[in-house]
């Protein structure tokens, strides 16, 4: 695509005033739309930290412009920092979200190296449809989901129901089929010459899957890991479901079962503890920005 | 290197010319390498699913077996053929908005100079990177009839204020718009790479024969990303259908359950009037429906990697 | 053999010195030697509230060596549903869980009948209200002890000040501040109620009575269905909801709704609570949370806020009452524990405890606890919960009943009954036809 900058200089002076001036007003334009959208994007995360430095009387208070705060206050972000409550769900969501993403990965990974350059009976099947497990919703899987965690704690005598780590062997589900999906697309892009000289080394499947995959994939291992992290992160129906007291929950389920209680609502609570839940997502992505768009679109677009 | 070429696979073929055995051996070593997943799969996806298929043959109290009675009743009520409906514009509509102003969103920061290209892209891809309950709960918020914030806006600006969720044709609006701010920049960031792949030569050639914006848009860019848009509108699809935090959370199905989706609705039933296998009916209803579109694209995409790997080979 | 016989006797000697063990440790410990017993209790809003639960319940567990574990269990987000509806199908959870409305009548059979525990409290405490004895007795054996943490009664909570101004209604000459209600309150009635609601529109202050379909909304209009006579489906079971009865209720709420904000058919249990504390509306019905989150964030409405009995309709005076139970699983293994907790809970001075805790937000279901201090010390203003628990010319009712539980169970969750209202009122169905989708309603509702 010709860009006005990339463009020769040359080529930019023989062209008229007139194109220059379009290609000008097309630029301005582009960033006057995507201005438009950034804050459409940009404005409910930002009213969340209006609301979540407002007293509840301000909150309560009709009057005035709500998206602006007369008397900021961090007493919200004072209570929920300070609560051993919230911190148990922050706790609890890290313990749980690194557990998921290290078993995703290596399930993930293997599966993904298996289907992009090996062949079983099904697998094609496999590699393409891994993700219509997605097809099936947890409101359907939960209960008898239940029953499976009774039946296992009745064999092994392990307390399955209520506890945190129950998690990490349902969230896997959710997060394993689009990560396998994404790293077939980018294994499959790894051209077979380096397979090949690795094997003439003498390398054995491990090897070349260590030595020769991953570091050559590893945008879009980066990309899958993030995914995994954001989507366990961002659970909601599952922990409802499955964890029932307080210190077993996990943010976001937490946020909304602590801070609304029968038909009362704290809203600036709420919305500090949102953007508190939004945080660790939101500072990983930003620090590791572009491995995992890279990742995620690179493995996509081979597809 | 299209996927379905590499599924193919370099190994399979020089397995084969090496003898059966190498083949066979590399297969139980592929087959073992997909073990975790395929059990993960297995038991905790395909078994319950079955065991909820299970369950939808029960009567409500779950002590006989009544067959397809559940469905049968299903398909007699009103409000099933409105989920249906409704679950149908829901996942349609959010994800025709979702991926065309993604499509025009990844054009539009595809045409700025390369280095203001990050920051746009960092600050439109935010939505997605929030956990959608957390950002529904401030949407909710912002939809409030005492304290709408939008409404406020909407009141500086000379206009009523308008019932986001009490008005049942507002409030479907109201849930896509939710949606389709959550999605969009999944769309934008999918197609913005898939436009970098596009080499600059289709283009330039396509300028040389005299195309103009528009031609360039429909005979270059389009076939070029066909791949990708169906890709990610089918797994949009997919995930927008079973979506249940955004209805439950701003709507829960109402107003009169015009804004109901099938998970939703399921879990109303199923859980809240506590008729569980009413609910597994609702919600395996929506496995037909997507299985069929999950077909029919697939079909599409693996026709055209075989065409490309064809090429390629 | 010597193999053998070492092992048997190592396998004795082990055995003998576990048991030595076990009573050694018992009474060394003394503790936990009647088991363990894990409870999940409603989590109550009122901050502090649950503490003095837990101390109650803790108090019980030292005297009896019981190890007991307490959930807080929240009600929003459907929280306490799920946990219930996972627990009994999985059949493994805890010991005792709190239920609400109609929970304990269609898990019945899962539940241990609480008869045993129920005569021993009926016999110190008298009777409860006969919302409580229908909604625990749903198929003649108390299959749950009355709670009083989370029971409420949902009653109207006005503006004294824009009811007198713009009604010209004297909510405190009806209901005084010290003392029981005075003749006067003759003159609330749902007909007394309509016209202060047009007057408040007209003034721009108008009632927030949602329309939705969460318990605030359902309980109101199933109290205004009751008042008018209008069933839906009656004891035996069949659907009766086509009748006069619901047709003059139908056309009464019909007229109400003009004067009710627009969007009330999508309100939900916290809708109302905003409303008032917003200072937008004249009369809510709701329990005291909306009143006592005001006293924080808005103390000049709160100051206001007077709770009182519902309006008289033709039928009677009806007034919504939600209540909270404590059952036990059938699969408890421990049920005499639990119900030795449960008959702890149930005294006069727990109660009164609870109530003060909850800052008189907790009506006990039983009659003779209508009487503690708490409700005529809250304020301000002082004695707005004087009129709150019930009184002796108030019928307690609960939306859809007289039908049978299962049956009554959808109706109210379903919230047939504020559906039949909004499509008349916002989806222009005629009356009949409403009643026609009622009916179609029900008959599902009849499924096994």
């Amino acid at each position: 695509m010709l860009r006005p900058e990339v463009a020769a200089p040359g080529a930019v002076k023989v062209a008229s005033g007139d194109l220059r001036r379009q290609r000008r007003w097309a630029l301005w334009s582009a960033y006057a739309c995507l201005g438009l959208f950034c804050v459409f994007f940009l404005a409910p995360p930002i009213y969340a930290f209006v609301t979540s430095l407002k007293t509840s009387q301000e909150i309560a208070a009709l009057d005035g412009n709500p998206w602006l705060v007369r008397d900021p206050t961090l007493a919200n972000y004072a209570a929920l920092l300070g609560s051993s409550t919230f911190l148990r769900f922050f706790w609890n969501s890290v313990k749980v979200a690194v557990i998921v993403v290290a078993v995703t990965m290596v399930i993930a990974t293997l599966a993904a190296f298996s289907l992009a350059r090996m062949r079983f009976f099904g697998s094609t099947v496999l590699a393409t449809g891994v993700f219509l497990t997605y097809l099936i919703p947890e409101t359907l899987l939960f209960i008898p989901l239940f029953q499976i965690f009774t039946w296992l704690r009745d064999l092994t005598g392990i307390e399955f129901i209520n506890r945190w780590w129950i998690l990490c062997i349902v969230y896997p589900t959710l997060t394993v089929p689009f990560c396998t999906w994404i790293l077939i697309g980018y294994f499959s892009s790894i051209p077979k010459e380096l397979d090949e000289a690795a094997i003439v080394d003498g390398a054995s499947t491990l090897q070349l899957l260590l030595k020769v995959f991953l570091p050559v994939a590893l945008p879009g291992l980066i990309a899958a890991t993030i995914f995994a992290f954001t989507v366990s992160w961002a659970q909601f129906l599952y922990p409802l479901a499955f964890t029932t007291s307080i210190d077993q929950l996990v943010l976001p389920a937490g946020i909304v079962t602590n801070l609304i209680k029968g038909d009362v609502f704290n809203w600036g609570q709420i919305m500090a503890g949102a953007l508190l839940t939004a945080a660790p997502p939101v500072l990983i992505y930003a620090f590791l920005m572009d491995y995992y768009i890279a990742g995620l679109t690179a493995g996509a677009t081979k597809g | 290197m299209a996927q379905a070429a590499a599924i193919g696979g370099a190994f399979e073929e020089r397995g084969a010319s090496r003898g059966g055995g190498l083949a066979r051996r590399r297969a139980r070593i592929a087959f073992l390498l997909c073990l975790p997943l395929i059990l993960l799969v297995l038991a905790l996806v395909i078994y319950p699913a079955f065991y909820s298929l299970h369950l939808a043959t029960l009567n409500k109290s779950m002590t006989r077996f009544v067959g397809l009675a559940n469905f049968a009743f299903l398909f007699k009520r009103e409000t099933f053929w409105m989920v249906v409906e409704q679950s149908v514009i829901f996942a349609v509509g959010a994800v025709v908005f979702k991926a065309l102003i993604g499509f025009v969103l990844a054009h539009l920061v595809h045409r700025l100079p390369q280095r203001g290209q990050r920051a746009w892209r960092g600050m439109l891809l935010v939505p997605w990177v929030i956990p959608p309950a957390m950002s529904t709960l401030v949407w909710w918020w912002m939809y409030e009839p005492s304290y709408s914030a939008l409404n406020w806006l909407l009141a500086g600006m000379g206009f009523a204020p308008v019932p986001w969720l009490g008005d049942p044709y507002w409030a479907r609006f109201a849930v896509i718009l939710v949606n389709v701010w959550y999605g969009a920049p999944f769309f934008m960031i999918m197609y913005l790479a898939a436009l970098k792949s596009v080499p600059a030569e289709l283009y330039e050639s396509a300028e040389i024969d005299g195309a103009n914006a528009w031609q360039k848009l429909i005979y270059v860019t389009l076939p070029m990303l066909r791949n990708i848009i169906a890709i990610t509108v089918l797994f949009s699809l997919i995930v927008t259908f079973a979506n249940f935090d955004i209805v439950r959370i701003l709507t829960a199905g109402g107003p009169r359950d015009m804004t109901h989706v099938f998970a939703t609705w399921a879990f109303k039933l199923g859980i809240e009037s506590n008729d569980i296998p009413l609910g597994a009916c609702v919600s395996l209803f929506m496995f037909p429906i997507l299985g069929i579109a999950a077909v029919f694209i697939l079909r599409d995409v693996h026709r055209r990697s075989r065409e490309l790997a064809g090429v390629a080979a | 053999m010597t193999k053998w016989h070492l092992s048997r006797r190592r396998l004795l000697a082990g055995a003998s010195s576990a048991a030595l063990a076990g009573s050694v440790y018992g009474r060394a410990r003394g503790a936990y030697g009647a088991g363990k017993l894990s409870v999940g209790f409603w989590d109550h809003w009122v901050p502090g509230a649950n503490d003095t639960l837990t101390k109650l319940a803790r108090q019980w567990a030292e005297k009896e060596k019981v190890d007991l574990t307490i959930d807080y269990i929240p009600s929003q987000g459907n929280k306490l549903l799920l946990t219930i509806a996972a627990e009994a199908q999985a059949r493994s959870g805890h010991d005792i869980l709190a239920m609400n409305t109609w929970l304990p009548g269609s898990h019945a059979e899962r539940l241990e009948p609480v008869d045993d525990v129920m005569r021993e409290v009926l016999a110190k405490n008298g009777p409860t209200n006969p919302v409580v004895e229908y909604l625990g007795k749903p198929d003649g054996h108390w299959r749950a002890v009355p709670a009083t943490p989370g029971s409420q009664m949902k009653g109207p909570a006005s503006r004294i000040d824009l009811l007198k101004e713009h009604a010209g209604i004297d909510i405190l000459a009806m209901y005084p501040p010290d003392g029981p209600a005075t003749p006067a309150a003759e003159q609330w009635t749902w007909d007394a109620l309509l016209a202060a609601a047009e007057k408040c529109h007209k003034a721009g202050f108008p009632f927030g009575i949602g329309l939705g379909t969460t318990s605030d909304s359902v309980d109101t209009w199933g109290s205004l269905f009751h008042a008018f006579g209008a069933r839906l489906v009656d004891e035996k079971g069949d659907i009766v909801v086509n009748s006069d009865a619901t047709r003059a209720a139908l056309e009464f709420a019909k007229k109400l709704a003009a004067f009710l904000p627009g969007d009330a058919i999508a309100w939900d249990d916290g809708s109302n609570n905003r409303w008032l504390i917003s200072g937008k509306g004249a009369l809510i019905f709701n329990p005291p949370s909306a009143w006592a989150v005001a006293k924080r964030d808005a103390p000049h409405v709160a100051e206001k806020v007077w709770h009182h009995p519902a309006p008289k309709g033709p039928k009677g005076r009806f007034g919504p009452y939600l209540p909270y139970y404590w059952a036990i699983w059938s699969f408890s293994p421990n049920k005499s524990a639990a119900k030795s907790l449960l008959a702890h809970l149930s005294t006069r001075e727990a109660a009164e405890q609870l109530v003060a805790a909850s800052q008189g937000y907790d009506i006990p279901g039983y009659l003779s606890f209508n009487d503690f201090k708490t409700w005529n010390e809250e304020g301000p203003p002082r004695g707005t919960l004087r009129h709150y628990p019930p009184t002796e010319d108030q019928i307690l009712s609960i939306a859809a009943a007289p039908a049978p539980h299962k049956i009554a169970e959808q109706i109210y969750n379903q919230a047939t009954i504020t559906k039949m209202i909004a499509r008349i009122v916002q989806g222009g169905d005629s009356i009949d036809k409403a009643i026609a989708w009622a009916e179609s309603e029900l008959e599902g509702f009849m499924r096994g």
